[in-house]
């Protein structure tokens, strides 16, 4: 079933690349959305509960290797399946409108079944295998469909001469920011080829069920390359270019989708390797919670909409990495629950700001204008929603990975010391007050404010309508019932090497 | 105006439900259930506690609640955003019920919070005008940045008594006191409007006025006394926190009646006005009388209420909340009148009101403090002081704005005001009837109204005095009209602190962090400008490399075999 939930929406991605000049962009999407709504319905049928390898496929790959097509879905991994194959559902339906170019809804279909891939992947060099395959796609997607604001934003980082980037072509600018994406994170993909290779040397075996610890060199580097991809602080550099200049859809999955393969892939390093991850643990920590800080103060400056939300991103993924350091099955069930969260929320952002580019040509809050309340009131009332929900209000998704994060680091666990622990704590207070600060200013800048119409003023459309509706629910849904998804975690014991064998209930 | 009534049946109707909860409970007959019970790991469970203070509270909620959404169909019936408006009334009540009945902390908190943002969007109500964004957004940055010593505060309770429940962690012995103690002080400083975290609540004035009468009188800011007085037993043995207590309430109580007596400003200076009895009430608290405070609670819901919806049908009238564009109402305007001198009365504890019965109450209990509760007996008798002085200070600022409200000679060049309709006067007199009946069986202290008495009737007297004479109301005292600079951290340092850092932050991502990727690809381009030597195309060049790399090699070979 797996199998099938993986293959369905490549096949179909494939087929839309090749055959792009057969069908109309409208046919295109929806059978995308087709598609990715088989692949999460398929998913989550396969469910077998929280104990058990759901789906599992194991069939031989490269005996020499030791590499097996290793798939399943475990109490960790299914989360994040499902969430990206919903984001994925909610792209293609975004992408439902005349103006559509067949062969992004075929890439936006190859980048989300590769990403289920690397979650559904038992097998270390299969993950790896998929974690490369979505990189090439969203290389074409930034560049080929990435635009920049008409005038370069005046904080816009386009610094040093040695960016090959003449200001005024839009397109050149995408292309570099998607160049620039792709560099750093195939740099941290090597890093992460040899930890794996290191860690396969040392277990006789690639399948995470097997793998039982590994050399500490094997941990930095493994760490070192999903980091580059979480982002941690100060590997984020790549983040805010590549998500301002991406299409509405690529940053989407790039904030929704791409960002969860780092924190995914902390949390399997953290499960197969603790010894070694819990030495780097405390820097995985502090680099997260001055990611917490560092960003909310940089959002506070912007003011391009896309770029701000990029830096947010950042933040909130701070609070997932803390929480995975602390080892612990709350700090799990945190960074878990702070992934998908952020996965909703994040994304119906980006939709949003989506919606406002659209309309407006740029993503810069004071071309924008303001009064947003009064010229276009159901897409600012979306857009304070999904800023308070991403201020972590209680009661909305954001919430919860928060404060569990923060309750996993104030109960300190096993790996951090207790001053650090709470040191940090302290630091991810800050950061929540920073991002209430710059949400408030979001807001206030583009929602209030005395009105200027301009001719731009529209309202959401249907297809904006269903795909806000449809992720203010979930994060409705999950912040009044953050359960569904701690309650995978709700073992009364949870050892950390037993997270992928069955655990006796 | 049909469609304004849906939402006043809709709140009715929330009323109606939570007054047939509430009601059995009043006699005491406290009664935990939980309705859904948490998970091991995430502890959330839908649990509620209701006994005769939640009880109490929830009916001051929910009846205020009421009658201000009445009000509202006639103050903002026809303002084109009044469904948001009437919807948010309803959400925040949900919120307010949430912190009242929870038994979860996580409950609690959600409630909390969610009162906190529906007060946002209603200060925030005319976002057109930059003073109404302005004071939406710091009371919501302010108060939700102190919110988060509730969140450490909660964890705290969860790690020290191993459950988030309030019923089981009242029921174990207090430890840990002082450190949660702290961590909720924060919390409560900022959503009751305490020193140093007062300014926000007079700034909160741009929004609608029943809202005010509502979030920020009656029910969101007293939340903050709830609370403490919720969680007191495991508070009370730490004299620190206790001490803070007293000190923050002594001098915020003070503050508020004086910056309330300079005021020109009828809404801003009733504002200033509830920031000193929420002062009042936290004081009772700190002697560890939670009776006292929350039956002030109670009672001062009622009257401020009352005085803050007659303020909304002057400004109904007059078009305007300055003391100068009022006077002369008194005839023009009589059932606002006579309701709001009841109200007015209340304030300044004037027998038979429940102001005076409950402010007694609450000088008794600091009174009392000297010798017994959690106090140092010296810090419990200079509160006591403070809250004579405060009592004094209180019928004067009451007296004043009656007088310059009603009495007045009117304002010059005005159109003739006119009674409010009577949507409006309804609830005014249905709170000044309460104000009246929630005196009954309230305890009476007789040494304490005595001396009450005389300090209220000299406070009234003074100004009476200083008005026969024809002498100007407004007290000469610039830095009281400055309101003493407090705000000038959160209105100038910090905005100007964090606007530079987040620059500097941007700045060094830019040319500090990056530094690394452009230094590699400087690098890498050097790296292949030198190797591009290499490949230079020319084959007597590429003869010259293989000739000398066989020469070293054979060499190589000879000299180690």
């Amino acid at each position: 079933m797996i199998a099938a939930a993986l293959t369905i929406p490549f096949v179909v991605g494939l087929a839309l690349l090749f055959l792009r000049t057969l069908v109309s962009g409208r046919t295109a999407a929806w059978l995308g959305a087709v598609a990715m709504a088989a692949s999460l319905v398929l998913f989550a049928l396969v469910w077998e509960g929280k104990d058990a390898i759901s789906g599992e496929v194991d069939v031989e790959w490269i005996d020499l290797l030791g590499a097996r097509l290793h798939l399943g879905a475990t109490a960790i991994s299914w989360p994040f399946l499902l969430m990206t194959a919903f984001i994925g559902v909610l792209c293609c339906v975004w992408l439902i409108a005349d103006d559509t170019a067949p062969a992004l809804v075929g890439l936006v279909l190859i980048i989300s079944a590769s990403s289920l891939g690397v979650f559904a992947s038992l097998d270390f060099l299969l993950f790896f295998v998929f974690f490369e395959l979505a990189l090439i796609p969203m290389w074409f997607v930034i560049a080929w469909w990435g635009s920049s604001s008409v005038e370069p934003s005046a904080e816009g980082d386009r610094g040093g001469g040695l960016k090959n980037v003449p200001g005024p072509d839009p397109r050149l600018a995408a292309r570099s920011a998607a160049t620039r994406f792709l560099l750093f994170t195939v740099t941290g993909s090597a890093l992460l080829l040899v930890g794996i290779v290191l860690v396969a040397r040392d277990n006789d075996s690639l399948q995470l069920t097997e793998i039982r610890g590994g050399p500490l060199a094997a941990a930095v580097l493994i760490v070192l390359g999903f980091a580059v991809k979480t982002p941690l602080v100060p590997l984020h550099t790549w983040l805010p270019d590549a998500h301002s200049k991406a299409p509405t859809v690529g940053s989407v999955l790039l904030a929704a989708v791409f960002l969860k393969l780092g924190t995914y892939g902390l949390i399997i390093a953290s499960s197969v390797l603790p010894e070694g991850f819990a030495d780097v643990a405390p820097y995985v920590a502090g680099a997260g919670v001055v990611g917490i800080v560092w960003s909310a103060l940089a959002c506070y400056a912007q003011d391009d909409l896309k770029r701000l939300i990029a830096y947010s991103s950042i933040g909130h993924m701070g609070f997932v990495a803390l929480a995975i350091s602390t080892m612990s099955p709350i700090g799990i069930a945190a960074a878990v629950f702070g992934s998908v969260a952020h996965g909703v929320i994040t994304g119906l952002l980006f939709f949003l700001s989506g919606s406002l580019k659209d309309r407006f040509g740029t993503a810069s809050m004071r071309a924008i204008g303001r009064g947003l309340y009064a010229r276009t009131p159901w897409l600012a009332v979306a857009f304070v929603f999904a800023a308070v929900a991403s201020l972590g209000l209680p009661g909305l998704a954001g919430f919860w990975g928060e404060l569990l994060s923060l309750r996993a680091a104030y109960e300190v666990g096993e790996v951090l010391d207790k001053p650090f622990a709470w040191t940090a704590v302290g630091f991810a207070v800050l950061g929540v007050a920073l991002t209430t600060a710059y949400f408030v200013r979001a807001i206030r800048l583009l929602a209030q404010g005395e009105p200027v119409a301009q001719d731009a003023d529209r309202d959401l459309t249907v297809r904006e309508t269903v795909v806000a509706v449809a992720l203010v629910a979930s994060i409705v849904v999950l912040g009044l019932a953050p359960g569904l998804i701690v309650g995978l975690y709700d073992f009364s014991a949870v050892t950390y090497s037993g997270t992928y064998t069955p655990v006796a209930p | 105006m049909r469609r304004s009534w849906l939402y006043v049946v809709l709140t009715a109707a929330l009323a109606v439900a939570v007054a047939v909860w509430a009601v059995p409970h009043l006699d005491g007959d406290p009664t935990t259930k939980v309705w859904i019970e948490g998970n091991d790991l995430l502890a959330v469970s839908l649990a509620t506690h209701v006994d005769s203070l939640s009880a109490q509270v929830l009916l001051l909620a929910v009846g205020v609640g009421l009658l201000v959404q009445i009000y509202s169909t006639a103050y903002l019936g026809h303002h084109p955003r009044y469904r948001s408006y009437a919807l948010v009334i309803v959400l925040f009540l949900l919120g307010m019920i949430a912190v009242v009945v929870a038994d979860d902390l996580f409950v609690l908190l959600i409630g909390w919070e969610v009162m906190g943002l529906c007060s946002y969007l209603l200060i925030g109500h005319e976002w057109q005008t930059p003073i109404a964004r302005s004071g939406a957004a710091k009371a919501f940055l302010m108060t939700r940045i102190a919110d988060l010593g509730l969140l450490v505060g909660i964890l705290a309770i969860g790690q020290t008594y191993g459950t988030y429940r309030i019923s089981e962690v009242l029921a174990q012995e207090p430890k840990n006191s002082t450190a949660i103690g702290l961590l909720l002080l924060v919390a409560v400083v900022g959503k009751s409007a305490q020193f140093p975290l007062h300014t926000w609540l007079p700034d909160a004035m741009p929004g609608p006025t029943p809202i005010t009468a509502l979030i920020h009188a009656a029910t969101m800011v007293a939340a903050g006394v709830y609370l403490v007085a919720r969680l007191l037993p495991i508070l009370e043995p730490s004299e620190l926190v206790m001490t803070l207590l007293a000190v923050i309430s002594a001098i915020t109580m003070l503050l508020g009646a004086l910056f309330a007596l300079v005021q020109t400003d009828l809404k801003r200076a009733l504002a200033w006005s509830t920031v000193s009895q929420l002062a009042f009430m936290f004081a009772a608290l700190s002697v560890g009388d939670s009776d006292a405070g929350t039956d002030h609670l109670l009672s001062h819901g009622a009257f401020k209420a009352l005085l803050f919806l007659g303020c909304g049908c002057v400004m109904h009238a007059v078009g305007s909340s300055a003391l100068s564009a009022m006077g002369g109402l008194r005839l023009r305007m009589p059932v606002t009148f006579w309701t709001m001198t009841i109200g007015f009365a209340a304030l300044a504890g004037v027998i038979p009101t429940v102001g005076f019965f409950t402010k007694d109450s609450v000088l008794h209990a600091l009174e009392h403090g000297r010798d017994e509760g959690p106090l140092p007996g010296g810090i419990a008798v200079a509160v006591f002081c403070v809250a004579l002085v405060t009592s004094f200070l209180t019928a004067a600022y009451a007296t004043r704005l009656w007088l310059l409200a009603f009495l007045a000679p009117a304002a010059e060049g005005r159109t003739e005001p006119h009674e409010a309709p009577r949507a409006m006067t309804g609830p005014l007199i249905v709170l000044a009837v309460a104000t009246f009946a929630l005196s009954i069986g309230q305890p009476f202290h007789l040494g304490i109204g005595l001396l009450s008495t005389a300090v209220a009737v000299a406070g009234i007297g003074a100004v009476l005095a200083r008005w026969r004479r024809g002498r100007s109301l407004d007290l000469a005292a610039p830095w009281l009209v400055a309101e003493l600079a407090l705000d000038r951290p959160y209105s100038r340092w910090i905005p100007a602190g964090l606007r530079s850092s987040a620059r500097a932050v941007v700045d060094v991502d830019r040319d500090g962090i990056d530094a690394y990727s452009y230094g590699s690809a400087s690098t890498a381009q050097v790296a292949s400008r030198v190797l591009g030597l290499v490949q230079s195309g020319n084959v007597q060049r590429y003869a010259t490399v293989i000739a000398a790399g066989v020469i070293v090699v054979t060499a190589a070979a000879v000299i180690w075999t």
